[in-house]
């Protein structure tokens, strides 16, 4: 019977084409507003670690003295972060910052890039799954005791090398030659779980070179930089020995128990640091976050998302009550059909599942335009708002979510209708027909 | 085959209460081509209506074939007017969109049927009517008495124990109501019980057995005339008579 109803249902919107047509478009209206504000909200709450998120773990140390910052900060200093390199619990870890250098290859025709670089330790790659397409990681020599190695991407090894295996190859940085490792393939984590403080949502770094050589080359640093304290820091050295909060820091805990050990080996550090009277605060400790608490003690997806996609709901429903009254008029109007058709034989049932599968298919097409609606919205966003590329994506889930949401809503907003032309007597309709 | 006992109909408002049938009692047989005929508002339709499925009744009972049908559920009551009544309407009640194929289909699909039988019934309805050649035209194109007869194929095609029809002529032309008439008579010779509202006497007299229907209580005048009637049908009769 189901192909029976969906048949009269298409005959019925044929036959009423500004009336179909009002309610498609009130419900497409709603859900392509709540599909925009999902699927950003969707975009912005990916876990991007996958399977990983319960093994990497951000490090934070609550360091300051008394009477500053409240707070645990996201970030550690640089002390801090070559102390806890000397760890030998975690599998894989890997301090960072970004900075930026000028890239250009030996051949002088090519004019330099400004480029955004990661300076990062070896194991950054591994920790994070970085895909190679040619090389691989720098030695861990390089990471002891410094070399100038660099990793870049595959957009990037197409621009000034016109791709292919440029393992070997020399790119300048700042002028200074690097012998390129490794190149890395499409990888673009979303959000950029690993570097939440410099734009959640941008895009990865295309350079990457070793962390053993910021305190030769002096990298500047291109992120935050937070200070509890006044420091007269006049060179690099004395940024080095700072209580600046400026690196990220990573560990891969693959066990538990190497969780749970890590924790006691933090812990034992902040004494530590304590009895030398370094961290003055008797509160201080050391934190680790999987990345979904990471993302989630960051804000990476604002309290306003969920209170759009709250409100958007709340406009669907006003789409549906618009619906309902749409159907309401539309159903009584077909009383007397529905009166013969009980008069034949037709059970309240049947009358009611021939209703409902009519308001499932204006809800069906009332989720296909609504996705229409969601992606040129998000389109405008993303063009005239600056939202970032990748919230701005239409995720491969909402071709689904969609039309499951525009169905169930036009059936929950034609129950009323459909039951109320079911339950009318049709005796009152076959003699006036 | 049909049997009412002490039926009775009220219809309520907060203010009035309205008698439409009162104590009505009637027993059809099978095979019997029944015209009930009676003034306006003399509860004609609310039989109709009762007999066939369409609506409850305040007291009494009502077997059909058998069985006491009152307090059913509504789908075994669809069940019960799907399987063994037909319906025919003064307005004919075609389905507009539908064309004569379809609208003939439409109790076979509620009742289950396979595609293949659903063709088989409504060809066969068709061409019982007369109307095969034109299975696929919109009741739209076709005259009031052709409307009428897909009407008719639409009730046979669930091959049903009885027909309700309510004035079925009365929209038609002469010419066309004889028609309709005649083809009715020969359903009815094929075994098919009738019970027909209608205004027109020369056509009730054309049934086997006519009853008369005033102030919601029934008056049987075939039995009347034979003089087998009990005493409320012959005052009945007599008032009618006399008015």
């Amino acid at each position: 019977m189901f192909f029976y109803y969906l048949d009269l249902a298409w005959r019925s919107i044929k036959k009423t084409p500004f009336l179909s047509l009002l309610m498609v478009l009130a419900i497409s209206i709603g859900i392509g507003i709540t599909i925009t504000t999902l699927n950003v909200y969707k975009m912005a709450s990916i876990n991007p670690a996958g399977e990983r998120s319960s093994q990497l773990f951000a490090v934070q140390l609550m360091s300051q003295d008394n009477n500053f910052w409240e707070t645990i900060n996201e970030q550690i200093t640089y002390q801090d972060a070559y102390n806890l390199s000397k760890s030998k619990v975690p599998v894989r870890q890997a301090a960072m910052f970004r900075t930026g250098l000028a890239v250009q290859t030996e051949d002088v025709n090519v004019s330099p890039i400004l480029e955004s670089v990661r300076v990062t330790e070896g194991d950054f790659f591994a920790l994070f799954d970085v895909p190679f397409a040619y090389g691989g990681r720098w030695d861990k020599l390089v990471d002891e005791e410094g070399g100038y190695k660099v990793v870049i991407n595959e957009e990037l090894n197409q621009e000034v090398f016109g791709g292919g295996d440029s393992v070997g190859k020399t790119l300048l940085l700042n002028r200074k030659p690097y012998q390129v490792v490794g190149v890395i393939e499409k990888w673009n984590p979303s959000p950029k779980y690993y570097d939440v403080n410099n734009g959640a949502f941008n895009d990865s770094a295309r350079v990457y070179v070793p962390f053993s050589l910021a305190p030769i080359e002096e990298y500047e640093s291109w992120g935050n930089n937070q200070s509890w304290r006044h420091e007269d820091i006049r060179t690099y050295q004395d940024r080095l020995n700072s209580e600046m909060h400026w690196l990220q820091y990573w560990v891969e805990l693959d066990t538990p128990a190497k969780k749970q050990e890590y924790q006691q080996w933090l812990a034992a550090y902040v004494e530590q640091q304590k009895l030398i009277g370094r961290f003055k605060r008797a509160d201080a400790h050391g934190e680790i976050s999987d990345v979904a608490q990471w993302l989630n003690f960051n804000n990476v997806v604002p309290e306003d998302n969920k209170v759009l996609v709250g409100l958007s709901v709340l406009f669907l429903v006003v789409c549906l009550v618009n619906m309902l009254g749409l159907l309401l008029a539309k159903f009584l109007k077909r009383a007397p059909e529905v009166g013969v058709r009980r008069a034949i034989g037709a059970s309240r049932l049947q009358i009611f599942s021939q209703h409902i599968v009519e308001v499932g298919l204006i809800g069906f097409c009332g989720g296909a335009l609504g996705l229409l609606w969601a992606w040129a919205a998000l389109y405008f966003l993303s063009s005239k708002f600056e939202l970032e590329a990748s919230l701005a994506q239409l995720d491969q889930s909402m071709w689904v979510i969609a039309p499951v949401i525009a169905v169930s809503a036009a059936i929950i907003a034609g129950i009323y209708p459909a039951w109320r032309i079911c339950s009318t007597n049709p005796s009152v309709y076959l003699k006036s027909q | 085959m049909l049997s009412m006992k002490n039926i009775s109909k009220v219809f309520k408002t907060d203010l009035v209460e309205t008698h439409a049938l009162r104590d009505f009692n009637l027993e059809v047989n099978e095979g019997e081509f029944v015209a009930v005929t009676g003034p306006s508002g003399s509860g004609k339709t609310t039989f109709l209506n009762i007999a066939g499925l369409l609506e409850g009744f305040t007291h009494g009972d009502y077997f059909l074939d058998g069985v006491n049908i009152s307090n059913l559920s509504d789908n075994k009551s669809a069940v019960i007017r799907n399987e063994k009544i037909g319906f025919i309407f003064q307005g004919f009640n075609l389905i507009s969109d539908l064309n004569l194929a379809e609208n003939v289909e439409v109790p076979l699909r509620y009742r289950g049927f396979s595609a293949k039988e659903r063709k088989v019934r409504v060809e066969r309805a068709l061409e019982q009517v007369g109307l095969a050649a034109r299975m696929k035209h919109l009741p739209t194109q076709l005259s009031g008495g052709q409307q009428q007869r897909v009407a008719i194929a639409r009730a046979l095609a669930g091959e049903p124990r009885f027909l309700l029809a309510d004035e079925p002529t009365g929209n038609l032309d002469s010419l066309m109501a004889r028609q309709v008439m005649e083809l009715l008579e020969d359903i009815n010779k094929a075994g098919t019980t009738i019970i027909m509202v209608t205004h027109d006497a020369e056509l009730a007299r054309r049934a086997q057995r006519n009853i008369q229907i005033v102030d919601g209580q029934v008056c049987d005048f075939t039995m009347y005339q034979s003089g087998q009637t009990d005493n409320k049908t012959q005052s009945i009769a007599d008032a009618v008579s006399v008015a």
